[in-house]
């Protein structure tokens, strides 16, 4: 008979079929395919598959939400239409491919500031979010597609824009309005780790640069 | 059947089980988005002359204490992406391998001494050796790779390996965890003097 002791142990029959499960062989997937995705959610998702747009509002988000209370009139009044315009301006042929340096180099300067927990004028965080609203937004113009779709794509991108920065800077304050110092060192860690990626993507795009 | 041996015997299935799970089947290595970040993040982990050198930071900062602990690692992965810029743009670098060597020596005797040197000379010592450790990654980094991705995995394998060394060094709250945190200095110490002296590449 077994003692109440390994009876606790014994691990539950439901793992089993888990396991089980989990072992059988799957379907192959070739191609990371999403069909019959609308264009909206295209857009939305569009920041958020793209590395460059993905790490500078990851920074932005950071620097939003490090100092508490979380203050969002800036991203709000700056971010968020400059966003818009920029969008728009690329259905007026405005399609513009902006050099992924510029975009590193937004996330690095927003990446750096978090880091080194420095607080920025009011006028030089207007320009910083400027500058993202205008790189990230130029950077998501749609060449193919009928005038409707082409405007759902982007109302879908800056949805995703506006919401998701807002996000990441409130569940970053929910953490750092606990004051505790691990998770303020935690910000600038994860901060520290962005300004390192995106040393390296510059002196990679300047090494591309140079071989032509 | 003994309760025990029962016990036992449903968990060897259990494991048995969990090693069939099916795994992903890759044609090509190191190639676009996803190769890219394998690539970098496999990087440090794939030499212990890496490894010990980052669980060394680790393990000294903890020893160290608060702010040590958390400012090391923030230095740490953005002196090395200066030194991984210099490798990438192919500016050579004497002594590379030697200064990664160095790192897991000298990290290591830190903690096997329990050194409590001021902060900014452990945040110079550890700057000085990341320089060396990014530089090896930069210069070693695929062309076919995504240079992003290769960038964020390793970054995130360095950090990781950073939170291991302070997992580990948390143990000095106790004296048996003392004895092994330091201990564990020795053997990094050791491992760094296997490469500086050729024994292990």
């Amino acid at each position: 008979m077994q003692s109440p002791a390994s009876q606790a142990r014994a691990p539950f029959p439901g793992v089993f079929a888990i396991a089980f499960f989990a072992a059988l062989p799957m379907r192959a997937e070739a191609h990371m395919t999403a069909p019959g995705m609308g264009d909206f959610i295209s857009g939305v998702l569009h920041p958020w598959m793209t590395p460059t747009h993905l790490i500078i509002l990851l920074a932005l988000g950071l620097w939003l939400g490090q100092h508490v209370p979380l203050r969002l009139a800036l991203p709000l009044k700056v971010f968020v239409p400059v966003s818009a315009l920029a969008l728009a301006l690329t259905t007026c042929h405005w399609i513009v491919v902006v050099p992924p340096p510029i975009l590193v180099a937004i996330a690095f300067a927003a990446a750096t500031i978090v880091a080194l927990d420095a607080r920025l004028p009011g006028s030089a965080a207007a320009v910083l979010l400027g500058a993202a609203g205008l790189a990230i937004g130029l950077d998501s113009g749609v060449e193919t597609g009928t005038p409707f779709t082409i405007f759902k794509t982007l109302l879908g991108t800056w949805v995703s824009l506006g919401i998701g920065l807002v996000n990441i800077g409130y569940y970053v304050s929910l953490a750092t309005e606990r004051k505790k110092k691990w998770v303020d060192i935690g910000v600038r860690v994860a901060a520290s780790w962005i300004v390192a990626i995106s040393l390296m993507m510059l002196a990679f795009a300047l090494r591309k640069a140079h071989a032509g | 059947m003994p309760p025990k041996n029962a016990l036992l015997f449903r968990r060897l299935i259990l494991l048995s089980l969990l090693l069939l799970l099916p795994v992903t089947v890759h044609a090509h290595a190191e190639k676009g988005t996803i190769g890219g970040f394998v690539s970098g993040f496999m990087h440090p982990l794939t030499g212990w002359d890496h490894i010990a050198a980052m669980v060394a930071v680790g393990l000294w900062g903890a020893y160290l204490g608060a702010p040590a602990m958390w400012l090391l690692p923030v230095i740490f992965p953005v002196v090395m992406s200066f030194g991984g810029a210099l490798g990438v743009l192919g500016v050579p670098m004497p002594g590379v391998e030697v200064g990664i060597a160095l790192s897991g020596v000298a990290l290591g005797l830190m903690v096997a001494f329990a050194a409590r040197p001021p902060l900014w000379v452990a945040a110079v010592l550890v700057g000085v050796f990341a320089i060396f450790h990014g530089h090896a990654h930069g210069k070693e980094m695929p062309i076919s790779a995504n240079a992003m991705t290769y960038a964020v995995g390793f970054v995130i394998a360095t950090g990781l390996l950073h939170l291991s060394g302070i997992a580990l060094g948390l143990l000095v709250k106790w004296p048996w965890g003392r004895v092994m945190v330091r201990a564990t200095g020795v053997a990094i110490a050791g491992v760094g003097c296997l490469f500086l002296f050729g024994f292990m590449q």
